[in-house]
């Protein structure tokens, strides 16, 4: 079957590997999952337990979760919330399991020290089809620990944090707390445990009408032996799991309490503020710096030359921002001073010429693609263009560092707190363990604060001037020193049959495929397939952008199969039918669409719709966008958005992230782009990368799909890459106008 | 948000291995005003602290975050918050020409600077079920201000 969304990469040892054998292992393994599971004198836990469980009272069950004497449950989640909400549903899941009463679970962030890996989390992110042989799974096991170790993977990204973490790790936590809990109930009760039920926190024994909160036996449960392999609900035993609990983060971001990394400082200790800019093309250097104004102005303590940035160190944000605005500069000269986008485009342009129709590196091959292709009734070709983007968080890049005694404290919004670990080492100059980081809530993340680049600048500015320091990139910084999402050109050749079924699919590209499934159509059935890339070079430093290469191969695909759709002279949405024939669960998925949004009825003179499906991240997306072109400007009116996540642990959280993701994506779409001119980015703010407001965002309804309880897909990014090419084809199907170059605004100017 | 392949990883943390040795000190540093008071504790700073004058008027000026709820005038008519002059002193939730929450006026507080310091840090933790939603103020030492401006107004 087409349809299994985890790409399977076929399995370099035999035997099968099995799920619940692995969360055996990594519960009983102690590894960097689970840091030891009982207080034991020499397990890791006991050295944890200051730091996690310091409240009077409180008894750590094992090391995901932590009971209060007042009976609130605590989930200590390796994970960063940065709006998207992962961490309230991972503590869903846990508590699920636990039986836990929701109105008394909170969420912690866990220390970021190193003990606290999502081992689970990695394997995902970094593996996603590996599929290692039973036998082999505790060497696998220890691999990951390992590696999770050395790249320090406590990592929020790639849409993994509910299906691995939680999944793998949150739930067998809260089975696990929870016998052992009714094991130490049994012992003092002298009762069997299997007559003891739990319930909202409580354990009772109906027989001898015995009941008591959790707290009270959180200390005999933690000295009980480890559950090997703890009983999990089915989903049909789900108490919280599936349902739209409250998000445990919203309270305090509504009330203003909620602390985001700019927020940071040190308790009684006056901050001092840095702004910087850094030299404007990749690899160039201050030459010279002339700060004869910025000396005299005000507020103004400090000036520094870094080799790489400016920085001017003053008693208030606005002061140093202004001096440093002062300050003149010059530059080092390096290769691509003269280079701008055209020229990168027609150098993109000049690869792919040179791949032709079977060059490059492949991706996929399939059949006979050229011999097909050869023969078909009908062929169609096209090339599409998408630009550089940036992330544009609300919350400006920014990082507090205090740097003495050969120490190192740290209060940033990161979506990798060990890797900022040790970027702040290094720029302090001092071990990983001399850090200590202060988590704070992300103003917005989406692949962005997966470089610490900033936290690097602000240990080195800490340290040169011995103030704690509250480093804040501009806005105009933030834009033109982002971590970009590559730009691209993708070019299609797809071939027709007699009855306009589309036989032979034929695609190259510049871009690195990250995931590497994006550029991927294997849910299609298209017998002949041959998928590419051309080796490019890279005038800036890339990134991962939300939903990482789905974000360009959504838009160059979907609108592929809309061309080749029309080509065929069938409708967009009954061509897919026909290529989803072997998936099912997109087939459905695709239906959902078509059928919320009234596909095929009437819509006014000059409005049209259209239609595109992602599988991105294990989750399956189809999206229907509805276009208003009588006002020249395109004016997206409503969004139709079908999901399939396997199962949606908060169904709320699930809609709000496809809701974002749309507008994320929309956003893009239509205005934004990023381009270079003499080698450096010639974009600064909001005016010239502007975002998506209120009066430009459709309606957006989502409609969910449980289609598969026992195979979780991501959330945070899925929603985002049909949006575009839903987008462009609403367009066509509205004027007849192809959009084969993002942004859109550019072609109605 | 990035699915990396497995060499990309190690390579991501090998390069951070790498260029840990040697972090780059600044090639100029320019100092303008010395850094030995900088990282000033709170005990230096309390030495060299400001003349209660300058206390009053930053306090003022840090006010302005209470005046969008509060009028500070004597006689002035009440916001979505009671007027605050003459605050300090004052019985909670006594304001003539205000609609106290019950929660305020059975707290039982007096405002004195102690009092108000706390209910600044945390409104609805001082006085639970109170309206005053917005407000909090993190620092320290604009509590500080705030509270010396209050009480300015009060003698
Ligand atoms: C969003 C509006 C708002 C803001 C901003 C606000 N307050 Fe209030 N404040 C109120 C309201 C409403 C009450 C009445 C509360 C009640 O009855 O429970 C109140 C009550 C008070 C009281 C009790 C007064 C009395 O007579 O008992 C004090 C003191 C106070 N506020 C101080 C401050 C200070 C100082 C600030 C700024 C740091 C501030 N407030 C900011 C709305 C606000």
């Amino acid at each position: 079957m087409n349809d299994t969304v985890e790409v399977e990469k076929p399995a370099k040892k035999k035997g099968k590997w099995t799920r619940r054998a692995f969360i055996g292992a990594g519960v009983a393994a102690g590894g960097a999952l689970v840091v030891g599971v009982a207080v034991r004198p020499g397990n890791p836990v006991d050295s944890l337990k200051d730091i996690v469980a310091g409240g009077q009272g409180e008894e750590l069950i094992n090391s995901w979760v932590k009971i209060g004497a007042d009976n609130v449950i605590t989930a200590i989640v390796p994970h960063c919330e940065m709006g998207q909400g992962a961490n309230s549903t991972i503590a869903q899941m846990l508590a699920d399991e636990m039986d836990a009463d929701w109105e008394k679970v909170r969420v912690m962030d866990a220390p970021a020290d190193g003990n606290y890996v999502s081992k689970d989390a990695l394997r995902v992110f970094a593996a996603p089809g590996f599929k290692g042989g039973e036998t082999m799974e505790p060497t696998y096991d220890g691999l990951f620990t390992q590696i999770s170790k050395l790249a320090g993977g406590y990592v929020t990204g790639g849409s993994s944090s509910v299906r691995s973490t939680g999944q793998n790790g949150m739930r067998i936590a809260g089975a696990a707390a929870k016998e052992m809990l009714v094991a130490a109930a049994a012992a003092e009760w002298s009762v069997p445990a299997a007559e003891i039920t739990t319930d909202k926190s409580m354990l009772a024994h109906a027989k001898s009408g015995k009941s008591e909160p959790f707290a009270k036996f959180a200390a005999a449960a933690a000295t009980q032996e480890l559950p090997r392999a703890p009983k999990l609900k089915t989903s049909k035993e789900y108490k919280l799991m599936g349902r739209p609990m409250q998000r445990t983060d919203i309270p305090a971001k509504v009330n203003g309490t909620a602390n985001f990394g700019i927020d940071g400082a040190p308790e009684g200790q006056a901050l001092k503020y840095a702004a910087v800019k850094a030299a404007p093309i990749v690899g160039s250097r201050v030459k010279s710096m002339d700060a004869a104004t910025a000396k005299g102005m005000p507020g103004v303590l400090q000036i520094l030359n870094m080799g790489d940035f400016v920085a001017v160190v003053a008693d208030g944000y606005w002061q140093a921002q202004q001096a440093l605005n002062s300050i003149k500069t010059s530059y080092e000269k390096t290769d691509i001073d003269a280079l701008n986008s055209n020229k990168m485009f027609a150098n993109f342009g000049k690869a792919l010429d040179e791949a032709g129709d079977d060059g490059g590196d492949s991706k996929a091959s399939e059949g006979d693609v050229l011999g097909v292709m050869e023969g078909a009734a009908k062929k169609v070709e096209a090339e599409y263009r998408v630009p550089f983007l940036a992330h544009a968080t609300m919350e400006p890049m920014n990082c507090t560092a205090w740097v003495r005694d050969g120490k190192c404290d740290i209060w940033t919004g990161t979506q990798v707190p060990l890797w900022a670990r040790s970027a702040a080492a290094e720029g302090a100059g001092v071990g990983d363990d001399d850090v200590t980081m202060h988590s704070a809530f992300l103003g917005g993340g989406f692949g962005r604060r997966l470089e610490p680049d900033y936290v690097t600048q602000a240990a080195r500015v800490a340290k040169a001037t011995g103030y704690p320091v509250k480093l804040i990139w501009s806005r105009e910084e933030d834009t033109a020193h982002d971590h970009y999402r590559p730009a691209d050109i993708s070019r299609f050749k797809g071939g027709l049959d007699k009855e306009g079924k589309l036989t032979s699919w034929n695609n190259v590209h510049c871009s690195t495929d990250e995931p590497a499934e994006s550029p991927l159509v294997e849910f299609y059935d298209i017998p002949n397939v041959s998928v590419r890339n051309a080796e490019v070079e890279w005038p800036l430093k890339l990134g991962a952008w939300r939903s990482v290469g789905h974000s360009q191969h959504g838009f160059f695909v979907e609108s592929f199969v809309d061309e080749a759709a029309h080509a065929a002279g069938k409708d967009p949405v009954e061509f897919r039918r026909e290529l989803l024939a072997k998936s099912p669960r997109h087939l459905n998925v695709l239906n959902g669409a078509a059928k919320m949004a009234g596909w095929g009825s009437e819509l006014p003179e000059g409005h049209g719709r259209g239609i595109a499906l992602v599988r991105s991240f294990n989750s399956i997306v189809a999206e229907v966008a509805e276009v208003d072109m009588t006002k020249g400007m395109p004016r997206v009116t409503k969004v139709f958005c079908c999901v399939d996540a396997g199962f949606a642990m908060n169904p709320d959280g699930l809609s709000a992230q496809m809701e974002s993701g749309i507008v994320y994506g929309l956003t893009a779409a239509l205005y934004d782009e990023i381009t270079l001119k003499d080698g450096a980015v010639q974009q600064s703010n909001f005016h010239d990368y502007r975002m998506m407001r209120m009066d430009d965002a459709p309606d957006i309804a989502v409609q969910i799909i449980n289609g598969a309880p026992d195979n979780l897909g991501g959330a945070g990014e899925p929603g985002l890459p049909p949006a575009a090419p839903a987008l462009a084809n609403a367009i066509f199907a509205a004027s007849g106008k192809r959009i084969r170059e993002l942004p859109i605004a550019k072609h109605f100017a | 948000m990035r699915n990396i392949a497995l060499p990309v990883l190690l390579a991501a943390s090998v390069g951070l291995v790498s260029c840990g040795s040697a972090p780059e000190e600044p090639i100029e540093q320019i100092i303008v005003s010395e850094p030995g008071g900088a990282a000033a504790g709170v005990k230096q700073a309390a030495a060299t602290a400001p003349a209660a004058d300058d206390l009053v008027s930053q306090g003022k000026a840090a006010f302005a975050v209470c005046a969008a709820c509060h009028s500070i005038e004597a006689g002035a008519a009440a916001g979505p918050g009671p007027n605050l002059n003459g605050v300090i002193g004052r019985k909670a939730g006594t304001a003539e020409g205000f609609g106290f929450t019950d929660a305020m006026k059975a707290s039982g507080v007096t405002w004195t600077e102690a009092e108000l310091d706390s209910f600044m840090t945390d409104p609805a933790a001082k006085v639970a079920g109170t309206s005053m939603t917005a407000g909090a103020v993190n620092d320290p030492e604009a509590r500080k201000a705030i509270t010396a401006y209050l009480a300015s107004l009060t003698q």
